[in-house]
C-alpha cells in the first residue's frame, strides 16, 4: 500500500469543509488513507491522545439523532485535543423556531472553527458552509444526500484489507434510494477504481441508477457474484409502511443477506454494513457475527478517518 | 518561495560517517553497555541516523539496540500558525518504553522545539527511566531551555542560513552543509 | 394626456417587425406608425435602433396579497413588472385569502390600479377558497373582472370539478388553467425524477406527474366542448399531448416558464442544491427543456409566462429541502430569454418569442382584452423598448420587488428592457436612461 503512496507523492491538500466527496482524487483518497493510519496508530497508544487541534472548537451539531455518528466524530475530536460542544437540535428548522442563518450566526459568534453537521435536508451542510465565513463544516449527513465520512471509512476499512482497490468489485444491497451512505460510498469506491453494482427491491432504486456510473441487478445473488465486499444497507421499516416493499420477510427472502447468498461473492469477501444492523432483515445474524464481517472495524475505522479528516481540513491558521 | 542556495560544504561523506561513528561510542559509553537503551530517531532523517547508529553499535557491541521511529507532526507548537497541514508520519516503537533509556536522534538542533514536541510525544507513549539526546549538527539558537547530550559538531551559523545534513538512504549522499536563502 | 414620438425605432408590432420606425401616440392610444414621422409638441423618443415592442404580458405571476404582502404584494409586484418590461399581468388567485369571490377580484384590480405601474389582471379560483368542492361564482367574478379561473399551485382536486367547470366556462367565460399535476406522485417531491433525484435522493417528482393531469384536461375538453389552459408546461409528454390535441382540433392552449426554457435540472445539481433552483413544476431534464423549445417553434406553447413567485429571503433562504417552491424572475426573465436564445438558439427567431410575450397570450385573454400585445392604430399605447446590446448584471438587491434571490444572480446578461410604457405613460425607465 505504501508503493501507491510513494507513486502519488505529495498531495497539497485543497478541501476544507466537507460536503461530499464528488471532487475527491484517487490521488486524494490514498493520501487520505495514509493519514488514516496514522491515526488509528495513536488509537493503540496508552494516552489515546495527541495536541494537534489544541485550541480548535468543534461544534457538533445534530439535527437528527445519530448516537453513533456523534460519538465516533466526539472521540476523534478529543483525541486530537480539541474542544468539543454537542449540540443537539430536535425536528426540523421550523420546529425550533430559529432558522439556520441564526444558527450559523450564532456558531460563528461563539467562535466555532469545525462544525459537524448531521440534518435532514439535502444541502443542509452545503448551505451552512455557505453561511460561514471562517469555521468549516464536516457534513455528518444531510438528508438523503451524502455521509461523506462513512464512505471514507469504508474505503479505509476495504483499502486494509485489500490494498489496492482498482478492479475490485463491491455490491451494493437495499434501500439505495433513501441511503445517504450509498451515495458517497458510490461515489468513493468508483474513485478508487471499483466495479460497483447494486441490487435490491426496484421500488427502492433510485430511477436512472446509471447516472450514478453503477449497474443494477434486482437478483442479489447476480449482484453478488464475485463481489469482493458485500455490502449491506440498513431498512428502515417505515418504508414498508410507504409501501415501498410488501413485507419485511420478503425483504428478508430475497435481498437479507445470509451465508446462503455469502457464498456466491468471491471467497474472502468482506460483509459490510453502516450500523446499526437490522438483524434478521437486511442482514441474518450469522453473517453480522460471522468471520467475513468487517462492521466491528468499521466502526474503529470510523474513529481514525475522522481523525484525518479532521485534523487535514481543521487544522492550521484560519 | 524563497530560492535555497548552498553556501559551504560542512561534512563530507567520510567526516560525517566519522562524527555517526563517535556518536555511537558515546551512547555506548554513556549507557554503560548495550543494556535498557532504545535509540529513537525523529522523522525524517533522524530515523535513518539512528537505523545507521543502531548497525554500528551492533558492530561494536555484537548486540542489536531496538531502534524507533518517531513523528512529532501531531505535537507540533505551530499547527495553529500554518496554512498547510504538515504530513503525518509513522511512529512505531519496537518495544514498550517504559523504564528504558531512551536517545533520540535528529540530524539538527536548532530553536529546540523539534525536540519539545518529541519530548511530549515520548511521554504519551510510556514513562522512560531517562531521556537523552543526540545530534549530528547543534546550530544554536535556542528558543527553548533544551540542550544536547551528545553532539557531532557545534556550528555557529546565522538565522538566514539553512543547515541540511543529507544522507544517502534519502538524498543519495552523506554529507552536511550550510544554505542561504536567497530572497 | 401628451403625445409621445417614437423615433428611430425597430418596431415588433406584435407578430413581426415592421418597415415603418416612428411610432406616435396620443392618449394613451396608438396613432400610428410610420417613416420620418414628425409632430409638433410631441414629447420626442430617440431609438438609435432599439427595439419597440408592444408591452410585454405575463398570464402567470404570483403576487402574495392578500395575506403575506412581506414577501411580495400588488405595489411591488405591479412595479417589478414594469421593471422587467411588462404592461399586462395576471395575478394568481391562491392569496390568503384566495380569490374566490367577486370582492376579491375587485380588491386585486384597485390596489393592483393604485401601483400606478404594470395593469394588473386578477385569476380567480375554480373552487370557492380553493378548497376543490364547489364551484366559484364565476360568472359574477368574470363580470367582476378575472381573465382566468385557476385552482393553480394545485390541479383542480377531482376531475368531476374540472368536469362541471369546463362545461359551466364553456367558450363565454373566462378560460380554466389548470396547474398540471397528479397529487399522489407529487407527494413530498422535490426535484425532478431523473438525474438530480438520483444524485441527491431527494424525492423525485416524475414528468409522467404532468402528463397524466394534461390527459386528464384534454379528455374532459373532448367530453365537454369547453376550453382549457395548461400553465407551466415542463415536460415533453405534456408538449407531446398538448400537440396531439391541437392537431385533432381541440381548444387547448399552454405556456411554459422563462425558467423551464433556460434552465435544467443540471442547475439544481450544479448548484449544490442551492434552494434558488427550487421550484415547481421542477427543473426538467435536458431532453424535456429541448421538447419544449420544439414546442414553441412548432406552435404548440402559445406563451412564456413567468410563474414570478417571489419569497422573502427569510422563508427561502433555507437548505433545499426546507425551502419553498418558487422562483422570482419578473424583472429578469426577459433578458434571460433573450440572453440565452442568443447563446443556444440563434435560429429561433426574435419575432416568434416576442409574439409569446405579447399578442399570443393576449388571445388568451377574455374578449375585452384580445387587442392588448399589439402596436396598430387604435392599440392601447403599451410598450416597451429593448436594448438588444444592453449587458448588465442581474442584482436581486435592487429589485422593486421583495424577492432577494434568484438563479441568475450575479450572471451578466445581454438584451435588456429599458423603459416601459402603459396607456402612453411612462412607468419605468433604466436608471442608465436618465
Amino acid at each position: 500500500m505504501s508503493a501507491t503512496l510513494n507513486e502519488i507523492g505529495q498531495v497539497t491538500w485543497r478541501h476544507r469543509s466537507v460536503i461530499d466527496l464528488d471532487n475527491w482524487t484517487r490521488e486524494e483518497f490514498y493520501f487520505f488513507l495514509d493519514q488514516s493510519r496514522h491515526m488509528e496508530n495513536v488509537m493503540d497508544r496508552p494516552v489515546k491522545k495527541v495536541p494537534a487541534l489544541r485550541g480548535k472548537m468543534c461544534v457538533n451539531l445534530f439535527f437528527e439523532n445519530s448516537t453513533r455518528t456523534r460519538v465516533s466524530f466526539e472521540l476523534a475530536e478529543k483525541m486530537l485535543s480539541a474542544d468539543v460542544v454537542n449540540w443537539s437540535v430536535s425536528g426540523s428548522s421550523a420546529a425550533k423556531g430559529e432558522t439556520m442563518r441564526d444558527t450559523a450566526w450564532t456558531l460563528e459568534a461563539m467562535g466555532a472553527d469545525i462544525v459537524v453537521m448531521r440534518h435532514g435536508a439535502v444541502g443542509a451542510a452545503q448551505y451552512l458552509a455557505s453561511k460561514l465565513k471562517r469555521g468549516i463544516v464536516l457534513n455528518a449527513g444531510d438528508g438523503t444526500h451524502a455521509h461523506p465520512t462513512q464512505a471514507l471509512l469504508d474505503v479505509y476499512t476495504a483499502w486494509k484489507h485489500f490494498g489496492d482497490l482498482t478492479g475490485r468489485k463491491i455490491a451494493l444491497v437495499g434501500d439505495v434510494l433513501h441511503s445517504r451512505v450509498a451515495r458517497s460510498d458510490v461515489i468513493a469506491f468508483r474513485t478508487m477504481g471499483c466495479e460497483v453494482v447494486l441490487s435490491g427491491p426496484p421500488t427502492m432504486m433510485p430511477r436512472e441508477a446509471e447516472t450514478l456510473g453503477v449497474n443494477y441487478e434486482r437478483d442479489p445473488r447476480k449482484a453478488v457474484a464475485g463481489a469482493d465486499m458485500v455490502y449491506l444497507l440498513r431498512i428502515q421499516r417505515e418504508r414498508q409502511q410507504d409501501g415501498l416493499f410488501p413485507s419485511v420477510d420478503e425483504y428478508h427472502r430475497w435481498w437479507g443477506a445470509d451465508e446462503e447468498l455469502m457464498k456466491y461473492a468471491s471467497p474472502g469477501a468482506l460483509a459490510m454494513h453502516p450500523g446499526p444492523i437490522n438483524r434478521g432483515v437486511e442482514i441474518a445474524s450469522e453473517v453480522a457475527d460471522g468471520h467475513q464481517s468487517v462492521i466491528l472495524e468499521q466502526v474503529r475505522s470510523g474513529v481514525a478517518t475522522r481523525m484525518a479528516l479532521l485534523y487535514l481540513c481543521g487544522g492550521g491558521a484560519r | 518561495m524563497a530560492e535555497l542556495r548552498e553556501k559551504t560544504q560542512l561534512m563530507n561523506s567520510q567526516d560525517l560517517n566519522r562524527v555517526i561513528r563517535r556518536i555511537a561510542h558515546e551512547m555506548v559509553e554513556c549507557n554503560k553497555g548495550t543494556d535498557n537503551m532504545i535509540l529513537v530517531g525523529i522523522h525524517r532523517r533522524g530515523v535513518y541516523i539512528a537505523r545507521r547508529l543502531q548497525k554500528l553499535i551492533e558492530e561494536a557491541e555484537g548486540t542489536k539496540v531496538p531502534c524507533g521511529e518517531l513523528d512529532i507532526t501531531l505535537y507540533r507548537d505551530d499547527l495553529t500558525t500554518l496554512s498547510e497541514q504538515p504530513i503525518v508520519h509513522s511512529t512505531r516503537m519496537p518495544a514498550d518504553i517504559s523504564g528504558k533509556h531512551i536517545f533520540l536522534v535528529d540530524d539538527v538542533l536548532f530553536t529546540g522545539r523539534t525536540v519539545r514536541a518529541a519530548l511530549e510525544a515520548l511521554v504519551d507513549l510510556g514513562r522512560p527511566q531517562i531521556v537523552q539526546l543526540a545530534v549530528i549538527i547543534d546550530r544554536g539558537h535556542r528558543e527553548l531551555p533544551i540542550h544536547a547530550d551528545i553532539c557531532g559538531k557545534k556550528t555557529p551559523t546565522s538565522r538566514s542560513e539553512v543547515v541540511e545534513v543529507r544522507v544517502d538512504e534519502l538524498d543519495g549522499k552523506d554529507e552536511v552543509v550550510i544554505c542561504e536563502c536567497d530572497a | 394626456m401628451g403625445k409621445l414620438l417614437f423615433k428611430g425605432f425597430k418596431i415588433f408590432n406584435g407578430t413581426e417587425f415592421i418597415k415603418d420606425d416612428c411610432l406616435l401616440a396620443e392618449d394613451g392610444k396608438i396613432v400610428k406608425t410610420g417613416s420620418g414621422l414628425e409632430c409638433g409638441g410631441a414629447e420626442i423618443i430617440e431609438g438609435d435602433g432599439r427595439l419597440i415592442v408592444p408591452g410585454f404580458i405575463d398570464l402567470h405571476a404570483h403576487f402574495r396579497d392578500p395575506g403575506q404582502e412581506w414577501n411580495e404584494d400588488l405595489k411591488s409586484g405591479a412595479m417589478a413588472g414594469a421593471a422587467g418590461g411588462f404592461t399586462t399581468l395576471v395575478a394568481m388567485p391562491n392569496t390568503k385569502p384566495a380569490v374566490s369571490e367577486p370582492a376579491l377580484i375587485e380588491y386585486v384590480l384597485s390596489h393592483g390600479a393604485a401601483a400606478k405601474a404594470a395593469r394588473i389582471l386578477p385569476a380567480g379560483c375554480v373552487s370557492k377558497k380553493r378548497e376543490g368542492k364547489e364551484m366559484c361564482e364565476m360568472e359574477k367574478m368574470a363580470e367582476a373582472g378575472a381573465v382566468f379561473f385557476t385552482d393553480d399551485g394545485a390541479p383542480v382536486a377531482t376531475s368531476q370539478l374540472l368536469r362541471l367547470a369546463l362545461l359551466y366556462t364553456g367558450k363565454v367565460l373566462p378560460r380554466v388553467m389548470e396547474h398540471p399535476e397528479e397529487i399522489s406522485l407529487f407527494q413530498g417531491g422535490q426535484v425532478h425524477e431523473g438525474r438530480v433525484s438520483a444524485l441527491s435522493g431527494l424525492k423525485g417528482i416524475p414528468g409522467a406527474s404532468e402528463e397524466i393531469d394534461v390527459a386528464r384536461g384534454i379528455a374532459l375538453v373532448r367530453d365537454t366542448g369547453g376550453r382549457i389552459h395548461f400553465t407551466h408546461i415542463s415536460s415533453a409528454g405534456a408538449v407531446e399531448l398538448i400537440r396531439n390535441a391541437k392537431r385533432a382540433g381541440l381548444d387547448v392552449s399552454c405556456d411554459t416558464t422563462f425558467h423551464h426554457l433556460t434552465l435544467n435540472e443540471n442547475a439544481v445539481i450544479n448548484s449544490g442544491y442551492n434552494s434558488r433552483f427550487k421550484v415547481n413544476p421542477p427543473l426538467r431534464s435536458v431532453e424535456d427543456q429541448r421538447a419544449l423549445w420544439e414546442g414553441l417553434k412548432d406552435g404548440t406553447i402559445d406563451a412564456i409566462v413567468t410563474d414570478h413567485a417571489p419569497w422573502h429571503m427569510d422563508e427561502k433562504d433555507e437548505p433545499f429541502q426546507e425551502a419553498p417552491f418558487g422562483i422570482a424572475s419578473l424583472e429578469c426573465a426577459v433578458a434571460v430569454l433573450l440572453d440565452y436564445r442568443a447563446r443556444n438558439y440563434p435560429e429561433v427567431p426574435l419575432e416568434l418569442l416576442f409574439t409569446k410575450m405579447t399578442s399570443a397570450p393576449a388571445s388568451l385573454l377574455p374578449e375585452k382584452w384580445n387587442a392588448l400585445g399589439r402596436i396598430e392604430e387604435g392599440a392601447v399605447a403599451d410598450l416597451t423598448v429593448i436594448d438588444e446590446s444592453r449587458t448588465r448584471i442581474v442584482d436581486c438587491q435592487t429589485w422593486k420587488s421583495k424577492a432577494r434571490c434568484c438563479p441568475w444572480e450575479g450572471i451578466a446578461l445581454t438584451g435588456w428592457p429599458v423603459m416601459t410604457f402603459v396607456e402612453g405613460r411612462m412607468i419605468w425607465q433604466d436608471s442608465e436612461e436618465l
